[in-house]
């Protein structure tokens, strides 16, 4: 059954268990999130996806993408207040992730081109802002090679203990899915190293081009059922292969 | 504006080389493309290579990057023009397997079939970008985006297959 909520006075409709920011994304209501992604869980981290949310006569603001859709709440996407408090979060996150060019243009939007924040001293991660977005989503991917270490200004994200995870497989998922790009991704033309730990390639029968890492091989055979040989060439190769088989038809 | 197949004149030599044919044979070779897989629009033509017809131009590759703008240079075309021997071209691009391997490959399923195109789309919020798709295509049709950390292939234009409209060469036709 159908729940019914408004959104920016217009309403809309929602299944028990959505949450607020996926409901007006999918009615085309645009709302700003860094550390939201639709694989995993939704934790509230980065704060920029505050709305304002009236229910049961109470008005407060609040992070949409876990806050619940409920029977006649009211959601208003864009107010003063809404407004100044995102920049309020945007500022804090400037702080943490200086050299992030999407952070910073985020910034821009609300008005904020400085921060009067202390910048978050050289880490170990410069540039992160602890949304634990890389770690959610390794999970989901079924790793889980990487965690929160350390607390309040200590905290960082990384393999447990801080020393290179046995269950990194080097898919570089997280480099993808990361807000601010921070992780950091050396790709040689033989090996790959990320979080502290160096993986090689297997390489192309045919060209030697890198393809993916051993590991990676390894866990996509192990879940994926497809021919061993499916990674064994690169894309290219492949293709002027194929492209090949095709011409012979042809002509 | 819509591509119609039936207003169209044949093109030489289309009836031994439409690629209707070709793919088939295609996948009789590969043993793992079923027939007919790519469908597109609501008509229920099929994106159509016919390489005889193609003189290696790239208008095809040219419009594909225009149109999916986001990702739009030359190079992440999902349709790629190929060299095959002297002055012969194949144009290559996504067969919309029905037993696709990218999509059994994702793991979080950012890979699914719009029923109503017959492509096999991105979903671009879901993808994690583990780029094992582009890895698992046997035909490397797949493309793996690493600045947006997403997956990039055909989606066949939502139904209205570009490369064909503007291919001027009759080499490829929604039929
Ligand atoms: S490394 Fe990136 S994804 Fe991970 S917690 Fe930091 S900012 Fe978030
Ligand atoms: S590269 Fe390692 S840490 Fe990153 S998502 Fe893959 S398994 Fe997890
Ligand atoms: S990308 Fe490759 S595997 Fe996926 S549908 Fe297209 S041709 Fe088939
Ligand atoms: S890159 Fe994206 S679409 Fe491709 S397999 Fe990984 S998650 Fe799925």
């Amino acid at each position: 059954m159908s729940i019914r909520l408004t959104i920016d006075d217009v309403e809309v409709k929602a299944e028990p268990g959505e949450y607020v920011l996926a409901v007006a994304r999918r009615e085309g209501f645009a709302i700003p999130s860094l550390c939201h992604h639709e694989s995993v869980a939704p934790i509230g981290a980065c704060r920029v996806c505050l709305v304002q949310v009236t229910f049961g006569g109470k008005t407060t603001l609040s992070t949409s993408c876990n806050m619940l859709a409920e029977e006649g709440l009211q959601v208003v996407t864009d107010t003063p207040e809404v407004r100044a408090h995102r920049a309020m979060n945007l500022e804090l996150l400037l702080a943490r992730a200086p050299g992030s060019a999407r952070v910073r243009e985020m910034a821009r939007q609300y008005g904020v081109t400085r921060t009067r924040f202390p910048q978050v001293a050289e880490s170990a991660l410069a540039n992160c802002i602890l949304c634990e977005l890389c770690m959610r989503v390794c999970s989901r991917l079924g790793h889980d090679a990487l965690s929160a270490i350390g607390r309040g200004d200590k905290k960082r994200i990384g393999p447990p203990f801080g020393t290179p995870s046995e269950r990194c497989v080097g898919c570089a998922s997280c480099r993808s899915v990361c807000p601010t790009a921070c992780v950091f991704v050396r790709d040689t033309a033989t090996s790959r190293t990320i979080w502290g730990k160096t993986f090689e390639f297997v390489l192309c029968k045919n060209c030697g081009a890198p393809v993916l890492t051993r590991e990676h091989r390894q866990h996509a055979l192990a879940h994926a059922g497809l021919p061993e040989d499916y990674y064994d060439v690169c894309e290219p190769c492949k293709q002027a292969d194929a492209a090949g088989r095709f011409a012979n038809v042809v002509w | 504006m819509s591509v119609n197949p039936a207003n169209r004149p044949t093109p030489p030599d289309a009836s031994q080389t439409s690629s209707g044919d070709a793919l088939r044979v295609l996948a009789g070779i590969s043993g793992r493309v079923p027939a007919g897989a790519a469908r597109t629009g609501s008509g229920g033509g099929m994106l159509t290579v016919i390489p005889r017809n193609c003189v290696g131009c790239r208008t095809c590759e040219l419009t594909c990057s225009f149109v999916h703008s986001t990702h739009g240079r030359l190079a992440r075309s999902r349709i790629k023009v190929r060299e095959v021997g002297e002055k012969r071209f194949v144009q290559m691009t996504c067969l919309q397997c029905v037993e696709a391997a990218c999509v059994a490959v994702c793991p979080v399923e950012a890979l699914a079939r719009n029923e109503a195109t017959g492509a096999i789309e991105v979903h671009e919020g879901r993808c994690v970008g583990c780029s094992l798709c582009e890895k698992a295509c046997p035909f490397g049709h797949m493309r793996f985006d690493p600045e947006a950390g997403l997956a990039v292939k055909c989606d066949l234009c939502k139904g209205e297959p570009m490369c064909a409209r503007f291919c001027p060469n009759k080499a490829l036709e929604v039929r």
